[in-house]
């Protein structure tokens, strides 16, 4: 081993990263910014107000407690009105004008005079566990201190159903969308990305250009060839999350199951259409960010600055009702969002085409998928230096 | 109504109308003036070599004249169309200093892709290509395969594949071995001899004279032009490098 022959490694090393400008900004950069905005979610973080529904069934001995709830939740700065009947409360909290509802059984004043703990039924709609754990959680807040005026002994139990889906039945199924969702956009991006890169740097597209090619030629072309693979990787990746293949007992061999067999209320099809046009949005992206990168190092560090916040705002680690209110607008311009809302509507409301909530997100990401295109094109010049 | 131009005066042909025009050309990076000023005309069914060291701006003026970088000052038309034009790039084959050709498709699948882009119909063009440099035997050799002068040849085949009438050559003979830059150059002559108009690049001044004229070219400007015999007899040197030295030594006096 010799020092001198080490220490002209190191020193070339250090050289090399020095000029990579990109790089080494990244590599500081990167690191701070994520765990700045996770720092920044976790502190300032709201919990989300809520726009409560109260039925009640249990005539005036409820109307009283019904009182209660309702007072105390707009202490804690919620809403909360009177609905007259379940119907119209479930209505309303599966189009979204209130958050939840909060049924009152009709046996609840013979509960209060047995002392036993009364049961309350919260209805939310189910299409997002994470966020609705959070406002069950402040729910149960304002149902302990209303508990006070109305039961000595035992706070209120409370019994979550939802409009669409069984609550907590499986918990991959909160899941699946985003992490789905998630991988389809990762990987087209890197593919693309250092493909579109070697075109750069290899000389090829210099020469691709000297053609009568079009640069709508050249985005269409891309999308078309990495589609194919986004294809493939999103049908191979559905079919093993949502199938649950029953391989019968065969001789010694023990009867097993192949695929996850997460549960899917809707139609794969759609909800294959979904990850699609998010895997198109994603190979403009990748031709587009090449363009600000020299290595194919370089497009890997765009992950963090442009992959990392997309997820952590996507509402699978922070539910987004509870995000700080200044990222709010950076929540609705980030395309994975869109794919994961409408993965949701597929896989836990059932939605198909004719719904609005998904008729709109496969808006968003056809408009996205545009957009990029077009910018991604516009970066392919013809003057390269 | 077309005005035919009038016979030229003692019987000699009618000058063709030039295939490529610069006017002025400038093209600065930051303080570096990479192409100064430069104008010419050159006429179709000719040969032209652009001799000059390496960083003179023989790279940088083709691509001002294809189209590949857009001039600061100046003006690039190629048969009549300023450029840069989409429309006359189908008729431009260009070969680029470095390879430009994807090491994961074989060499025939590299053709065939360029010459899709380039509009080809006629299915033998390809093949015809690949013949030409002597790699139809390895049509379906993977590129990362061929070796340094092969894949040269393949980039060649590549600008040849849609038989374009101007043809502009970057240093296309590097790497490629004394016995096949013979047959390239029979090549390159026959196709002017059909009326192609040929820019070939060089550092070199050892294939000067297969070219029919030399343009000289030294800090982005061209300091000489004429046949290799003319170039010699105005230096006063029978040696190319004598006489691009002398060239050169003049434009050093008179800045
Ligand atoms: N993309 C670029 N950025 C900055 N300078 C460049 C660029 N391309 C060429 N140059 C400079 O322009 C000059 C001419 O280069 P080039 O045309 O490649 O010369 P040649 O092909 O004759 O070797 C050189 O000084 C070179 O450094
Ligand atoms: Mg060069």
């Amino acid at each position: 081993m010799s020092a001198r022959r080490v220490r002209a490694l190191w020193r070339r090393v250090v050289a090399e990263i020095r000029r990579d400008r990109p790089s080494l900004a990244l590599l500081f950069v990167a690191p701070i910014l994520v765990t700045g905005l996770v720092t920044f979610i976790l502190r300032e973080g709201q919990t989300p107000a809520l726009n409560a529904l109260i039925v009640n069934q249990a005539g005036l001995p409820g109307s009283a407690i019904a009182g209660e709830i309702a007072s105390s939740l707009r202490t804690l700065g919620d809403q909360a009105t009177q609905a007259t009947d379940e119907a119209a409360a479930r209505a309303a909290v599966r189009d979204g004008s209130a958050t939840l509802a909060i049924i009152l059984p009709a046996d609840l004043a013979a509960s209060v005079t047995r002392g036993g703990a009364i049961t309350i039924t919260v209805l939310t709609s189910g299409l997002d566990p994470a966020g609705e754990s959070g406002q069950l959680a402040v729910l149960g807040k304002a149902l302990a201190a209303a508990a006070g005026q109305f039961s000595r002994s035992q706070p209120p139990v409370i019994r979550h159903t939802t409009v669409y889906g069984v609550p907590s039945s499986d918990p991959i199924a909160a899941f699946a969308p985003a992490i789905v969702g998630f991988f389809v956009y990762f990987f087209v991006y890197i593919l693309t990305g250092v493909s579109f890169l070697r075109e750069r740097t290899g000389g090829t597209l210099e020469r691709l250009l000297a053609t009568p090619v079009a640069r709508g030629e050249i985005v269409a072309g891309y999308t078309l060839g990495f589609g194919l693979f986004a294809t493939l990787q999103v049908a191979l990746l559905m079919t093993w999350a949502l199938g649950s293949l029953r391989i019968p007992a065969l001789g010694p061999l023990p009867a097993f199951s192949i695929g996850l067999g997460i549960p899917v209320a809707g139609s794969p099809p759609i909800a294959f259409l979904v990850v699609l046009l998010l895997a198109v949005g994603a190979v403009s992206l990748g031709i587009f960010l090449s363009t600000f990168a020299r290595t194919e190092l370089q497009v890997l560090q765009f992950i963090p600055v442009v992959l990392a916040p997309q997820f952590l705002l996507s509402g699978v680690l922070f539910p987004i009702n509870s995000l700080p209110a200044i990222l709010k607008p950076l929540v609705a311009i980030m395309p994975l969002n869109y794919a994961v809302d409408g993965l949701r509507q597929v896989f836990i409301a059932g939605a198909d085409l004719s719904n609005g909530a998904l008729q709109e997100d496969l808006l968003v990401l056809l408009g996205v998928a545009a957009f990029f295109a077009v910018i991604a094109s516009l970066t392919i010049r013809r003057e390269i230096v | 109504m077309t005005t035919v131009p009038p016979p030229a005066p003692g019987g000699s042909p009618t000058p063709a109308p030039a295939t490529i025009r610069a006017q002025d050309l400038v093209k600065m990076f930051g303080p570096i003036r990479a192409v100064d000023g430069i104008s010419f005309e050159l006429a179709p069914g000719r040969i032209y070599g652009l001799l000059g060291p390496n960083g003179s701006g023989k790279t940088t003026l083709i691509r001002l004249l294809t189209g590949m970088g857009r001039a600061t000052a100046g003006r690039a038309e190629v048969l009549g169309t300023a450029m840069p034009s989409r429309a006359v790039l189908a008729r431009v084959g260009y070969m680029t200093q470095s390879d430009g050709i994807y090491p994961a498709l074989t060499a025939g699948e590299n053709v065939r892709f360029f010459g899709e882009l380039y509009g080809v119909t006629d299915a033998t063009a390809p093949e015809d290509a690949l013949a030409v440099v002597d790699l139809a035997d390895r049509r379906d050799a993977v590129v990362a395969t061929l070796s340094g002068g092969q894949r040269r040849r393949l980039s060649l085949a590549c600008a040849l594949v849609h038989r374009p009438p101007v043809l502009f050559l970057d240093e296309p003979t590097v790497g490629v071995d004394p016995l096949l830059r013979v047959q390239f150059w029979s090549h390159f002559r026959r196709l002017a001899d059909g009326g192609v108009t040929i820019v070939v690049s060089s550092h070199v001044m050892d294939e000067a004279d297969r070219c029919d004229e030399l343009l000289f070219m030294r800090s982005g400007r061209v300091i000489a032009r004429g046949s290799g015999r003319d170039l010699r007899a105005r230096a006063g040197t029978d040696d190319l490098e004598q006489a691009f030295l002398r060239f050169s030594g003049n434009v050093a006096a008179t800045r």
